[in-house]
């Protein structure tokens, strides 16, 4: 799989001048990565690394810590969706939100829908609980959902 | 007597985003005040406040700004802590997301009374309106000399850049936040140093909340006096008074959920019943959380419990933490209320302390099997046992991650002993269900 | 220096002295995995919780309430440490019930069982039973982690001993943590194993049955081992190490810390190049009287059954392959049997072929020396233990002044390797440097020529005596080999050609054992008693661990007799001998002890 195109690797360069360690690129290169291709391929990292004279298992110690970052195999779909269980959430219908979706949408959490078009993801508090049950379609955080709603979000026609 | 809404006066009003209406309301004069003041005099201000920081710990802000070495060399830096992530908790998301200015201000205002040379808003992934919001207001700082150099003809300089987070619970601890800007795992830091003295970049550091800086607007704004004319004062001399107005975030079982701002020391009654229109479904509450889940449980009676700094303390909790109330009907398992509580913090410890890393994903484990039908009493001394032997009150672990797990445990199994034995001892299993994966 | 009290023991500290390290001067053990001393401070596992107080000056003592890292608190004055209070133990107890929930618990069949630390310390500090009533969590093992290492991943307490080693000590970063909380684990990355060459440390450093040495897997249970203080023989720094063997078989080597030395690590090339002592090239027996002409007896000189029954007398001695296979008896023309049917050896007939090899050599030595001393030459090896260099130089020189001593080739291998590695490979800056891997592949250079300049008046290197020999100068020529490869290349043999006599003393049969006159069967160094001088001057003392073949000698006796001195061969005693003679080796006077002693000063890789 491809790495980095010359725009990403120039955008990660761009921003060097910020911080006094080039390591502590590593979060904004990871986030340039997948949104650049809804994955960060190994070919990605070991271009990360490049940029910022590391091995390619240190910027793979700090990708894997938050669990947000995806492997070439399981590369996002169009949208990801991230339904929240946390306490607030699972007050008001969280657990049962995600199941619906799951069940309707035929996915378990961490899947990409068969179409392609939506990953679904269970999340920790997504910080909008005056709005529980919440999810966060892709950075947006969409409050007070039902099944139905998400499901549109999902399918693309919302 | 109703309180006026200061931190929270601009919002919903229209474009309150921008710099131009945060003008026409008066922004940006705390920063004209701060800057015309020895940096000194800012921080003598914002200790005289008694302003104690919102994102949990409730240490003194002006005191914390103080632990910096003097005639430091090279750059400091000013770290704002915007991972909001206890569940429960969106104030700071609400005051980014509608008035961004007045946090930048307080920012600069910080920035200047810690002579920093360069301020990280480290911000949470999922708040990617607060990221354009900020991004927005950003550029017009600059292009307005509210930022780069010489802030508004004065001799002092910051520069202002945003750090997206990536979903990690622990990079609100402020040394994991650190460990992670540098682009490391957030496993937070043995102490000492102290990031004032060795912080990012091993260089003298600040890291403060995004409503203390919202606070610091407006305590130049408006003058210390009058943020301390606000919440309960000190009981005794040890006591450092919870002074100014705060954000309360309600949610879980109550009609109207969301975000009030009022004087400090409102009770969980008061804020339940007068700010969020009562419990739903005209039931009753079993549980109050009553700042963020790792601060425990207030239990059905605790409820006139005043949520000030010293309060929920007094109630068995483990403090204020983010004043994030979430109510529990009594209708919801306290069962289910725990496991998933104990799930959260085994999903979300960095795993770098032995006890906090096995024991938050046993509790877990423990009481899944509880939920299951499959526990025995024992299980709960077990879970006793855990709770009491892990995190930094004890001493076996580095970071508070761990008192927050154990606390709501502690809570739960001495509040709401009877509940789990009845539901081990009937076998009875949960009716809420769990969907299982991965991400 | 301060005082600190750890359970009522008084004791002085250093001022860079952390708990574990000040208790542990006063002989009590506070147990810890994450910590080690050439690491980073993480302070992680929790393992060494104890309380702290502080003494006042009115004798009251302040306890802090919580219990606190020893790794992480500095040894200050009037610290006051309880490590065996109630609560400290209740700490160490559920701390280890933590580890253990998920640990598999396989000690049977786990190579780190015996030397363990999870076995030790719950034997002392933990309790016997877990409260756990959960399916473990089971992980899948790692054996691609590294060609010489492979991770058991479940039996890891995630101390990241071994990933801060190869960030801050190798430099190469291969091993990360993944994931995070309880799924964590040791990992590389995908296709990128940790190969460097300080890798077989980290198993040393894993004090569990994580990270263990493909080498060294399932050979033998450690508590069988016995181990041996000795020196690593691989280039000039001269690791400190341990020998481990079983019944005469060598197992491992470990790094043996030693601050004086390389400090704590080894490298691989040293660690696992130690093959060779059982190689099948080893020379079983010395070998007297084979034409220089008559090159191509290699293969069969190795051989078990060469030559038997076919014994034979060369210019009126024994053949090599009689002696070699303990053949020789009465009716010899040396009165002894001399056995024609491999099936009749009897045991209690063999006899050691080595007076009469060593009378010979002395003979040919001295005919040689006769026939024109100055056209004699003695080549020491700088893979001789100072003891040996002396024994040969002085025997050599009582013989005659004019024969030429001169240093065997010093082997040089690319360039020294130094470590941390920098992002892109790069060496180290200056004064940063934690461990170097040295291009000078012999342990005893720096020995060897003392003793030449001693005995020579200078160093004569292997070059200039290679020019002599290429000009037909030499006739007779004494060389000790003791490299652990073939050191010569076969194309420059025809130097050799014109001697008339060769005496070769080696461990390993080559085209040059093949071309000589004599061939003296020495030891490896596991084998030798002896005193090694590393590249900054440092003198540290190898044991012998194991016995080579019956019929192959330890080099200090073999030139102890060679030089008829009565008695048996002691190093320490020849080193006695040489503090009184040689001023160099003054301070072999002393005793050498473990960590060795400073013999010469340095300066610029020159001796002072």
């Amino acid at each position: 799989m491809s790495g980095l195109s010359e725009e990403a690797k120039q955008k990660i360069r761009d921003l060097l001048p910020r911080y006094p360690s080039k390591q502590a690129l590593t979060l904004p290169a990871l986030h340039i990565a997948q949104e650049e291709a809804r994955c960060v391929s190994r070919q990605a990292v070991h271009d990360i690394a490049d940029l910022l004279e590391l091995a390619p298992s240190q910027i793979h110690d700090t990708l894997s810590f938050y669990g947000f970052f995806k492997d070439e195999k399981h590369p996002l779909g169009d949208n990801r969706i991230w339904v929240c269980r946390s306490l607030a959430c699972m007050l008001r219908g969280g657990d049962e939100l995600l199941a619906e979706v799951c069940e309707r949408l035929h996915v378990a959490p961490g899947q990409t829908t068969a179409d392609g078009k939506a990953t679904i993801e269970l999340a920790e508090c997504l910080g909008a609980c005056d709005g529980a049950p919440c999810i966060l379609v892709n950075d947006k955080l969409q409050l007070r959902m039902t099944a139905d709603a998400v499901v549109s979000l999902a399918e693309g026609r919302a | 007597m109703s309180f006026e809404p200061v931190l929270l006066r601009r919002r919903g009003k229209p474009n309150s985003q921008s710099l131009e209406s945060y003008r026409a309301d008066g922004g940006y004069t705390a920063l004209k005040k701060a800057l015309a003041m020895e940096a000194p005099k800012v921080i003598e201000a914002v200790q005289k406040s008694g302003l104690r920081g919102r994102g949990g710990a409730g240490f003194s802000t002006g005191l914390k700004w103080t632990f910096l070495p003097k005639d430091v060399q090279g750059p400091i830096y000013l770290c704002i802590n915007g991972d909001e992530s206890e569940p429960g908790t969106f104030n700071n998301r609400v005051l980014l997301e509608d008035d961004p200015h007045q946090v930048l201000e307080g920012i600069v205002i910080s920035g200047y009374a810690t002579k920093s040379t360069t301020a990280y808003l480290y911000l949470r992934y999922e708040y990617g309106d607060c990221y354009r919001t900020c991004e927005k207001a950003i550029e017009e700082m600059y292009a307005n000399n509210l930022l780069g150099k010489n802030i508004l003809g004065s001799d002092y300089s910051l520069d202002i850049y945003l750090h997206r987070g990536a979903c990690a619970y622990i990079c609100g601890e402020e040394t994991g936040l650190i460990e992670s800007l540098e682009g490391k795992r957030a496993w937070p830091r043995i102490k000492p140093p102290f990031p004032a003295i060795e912080g990012a970049f091993r260089r003298p550091t600040v890291v403060n909340n995004i409503e203390t800086m919202a606070c610091v607007t407006q305590i130049l704004d408006r003058g210390p006096e009058w943020f301390q004319s606000i919440g309960i004062a000190s009981e005794h001399p040890k006591d450092p008074g919870s002074y100014g107005p705060k954000l309360y975030c309600i949610s879980g079982h109550v009609n109207n959920p969301g975000l009030v701002e009022l004087p400090l020391g409102v009770t969980a009654r008061e804020l339940i019943d007068k700010h969020a229109g009562g419990v739903w479904k005209g039931r009753k509450a079993k549980a109050v959380v009553p700042g963020g889940i790792s601060m425990g449980f207030l239990s059905a009676d605790e409820l006139d419990t005043k949520l000030d700094f010293a309060g929920p303390g007094k109630a068995g909790c483990l403090g204020l933490g983010t004043a994030a109330v979430i109510v529990i009907d009594d209708q919801t398992s306290m069962v289910d209320v725990l496991y998933n509580t104990c799930r959260f913090f085994a999903h979300e410890s960095c795993g770098q302390c032995t006890p906090c890393r096995e024991g938050t994903a046993w509790s877990a484990k423990i009481l899944a099997r509880i939920r299951a039908g499959q526990g025995t009493l024992k299980d709960l001394d077990t879970l006793t046992d855990i709770s009491n032997s892990i995190g930094i009150m004890p001493g076996t672990t580095i970071c508070g991650l761990a008192d927050g797990a154990a606390w709501p445990i502690k809570n739960a199994l001495k509040k709401f002993r009877p509940e789990f034995e009845e539901y081990i001892t009937s076998g009875r299993r949960s009716q809420s269900f769990e969907v299982v994966g991965s991400h | 220096m301060s005082t600190v009290f750890i359970n009522d023991i008084e004791i002085e500290v250093g001022p860079k002295e952390n708990l574990v390290q000040a208790a542990e001067r006063a002989g009590v053990e506070i147990p810890h995995y994450c910590w080690h001393h050439d690491l980073s401070v993480v302070a992680s596992c929790r393992m060494c919780l104890v309380e702290v107080g502080e003494k006042k000056p009115d004798g009251t003592i302040a306890m802090i309430p919580k219990l606190v890292p020893a790794c992480q608190t500095p040894a200050k004055p009037n610290t006051v440490v309880l490590t065996n209070s109630e609560k400290v133990k209740k700490a160490q107890a559920q701390t280890l019930e933590f580890l253990l929930l998920n640990h598999p618990l396989d000690c049977s069949i786990c190579d780190q069982a015996g030397e363990c630390y999870l076995q030790d310390y719950t034997y002392k500090f933990g309790n016997a039973e877990s409260r756990l009533n959960e399916p473990k969590v089971q992980r899948v093992d790692k054996y691609h982690i590294g060609e010489q290492i492979a991770l058991f991943t479940d039996r890891c307490v995630m101390c990241t001993r071994c990933v801060r080693f190869t960030r801050e000590i190798s430099g190469t970063a291969e091993l990360q943590v993944t994931n995070r909380g309880s799924v964590e684990e040791i990992d590389i990355f995908p296709g990128e194993p940790c190969n460097n060459k300080l890798a077989g440390n980290v198993v040393d450093l894993c004090p569990v049955g994580a990270l263990c040495s493909k080498d060294f897997l399932y050979k033998k249970r450690v508590w069988w081992l016995k181990t041996q203080d000795s020196v690593c023989q691989d280039c000039s720094t001269g690791c400190s190490i341990h020998v481990d063997q079983e019944d005469n078989r060598l197992y491992r080597l470990r790094p043996r810390e030693n601050p004086q030395a390389q400090g704590s690590f080894m490298c691989d090339e040293g660690r696992f190049g130690w093959k060779y002592i059982q190689s099948e090239a080893r020379l079983t027996a010395p070998r007297i009287g084979k034409a220089l002409a008559a090159v191509g007896q290699h293969a069969e000189l190795s051989s078990a059954d060469a030559h038997v029954g076919n014994g034979q007398f060369e210019n009126g001695h024994v053949s090599a392959s009689e002696i070699g296979h303990g053949r020789v008896g009465s009716g010899s023309s040396s009165g002894r049997r001399h056995i024609h049917d491999p099936g009749a050896v009897n045991e209690f007939a063999k006899v050691d072929p080595w007076p009469q090899v060593l009378s010979e050599t002395r003979q040919a030595i001295k005919s040689a020396v006769d026939a024109g001393a100055d056209r004699f030459a003695v080549v020491l090896s700088p893979m001789m233990f100072c003891e040996e260099a002396y024994l040969l130089a002085k025997y050599i020189k009582s013989i005659s002044k004019k024969v030429t001593l001169a240093l065997g080739p010093v082997p040089i291998v690319g360039e020294d390797d130094q470590y941390p590695k920098g992002p892109k490979g790069e060496p180290p800056a200056e004064g940063k440097v934690k461990f170097t891997i040295r291009a000078e592949k012999c342990p005893n250079r720096l020995g060897v020529e003392a003793v030449l300049e001693h005995f020579q008046g200078e160093v004569i290197g292997f070059d200039e005596l290679a020019g002599r020999l290429s000009a037909k100068r030499i006739d007779g020529l004494y060389l000790v080999g003791g490299y652990q490869g073939t050191w010569i290349d076969e194309s420059k043999l025809s130097m050799f050609d014109a001697l008339s006599t060769l005496i070769v003393q080696d461990f390993l049969s080559s085209p040059l054992t093949d071309m000589a006159t004599i061939v003296l069967a020495s030891a490896t160094f596991a084998e030798r008693h002896g005193t090694v001088v590393n590249h900054a001057g440092l003198a540290q003392e190898v044991h012998p661990v194991i016995r080579g073949a019956t019929d192959v000698r330890p080099d200090g006796r073999l030139l102890f007799d060679l030089a008829q001195r009565q008695g048996l061969y002691s190093a320490p005693a020849i080193r006695k001998e040489m503090a009184k003679e040689i001023p160099a080796f003054a301070a072999f006077d002393g005793e050498i002890g473990a960590l060795g002693i400073q013999l010469f000063n340095i300066v610029e890789g020159k001796r002072a």
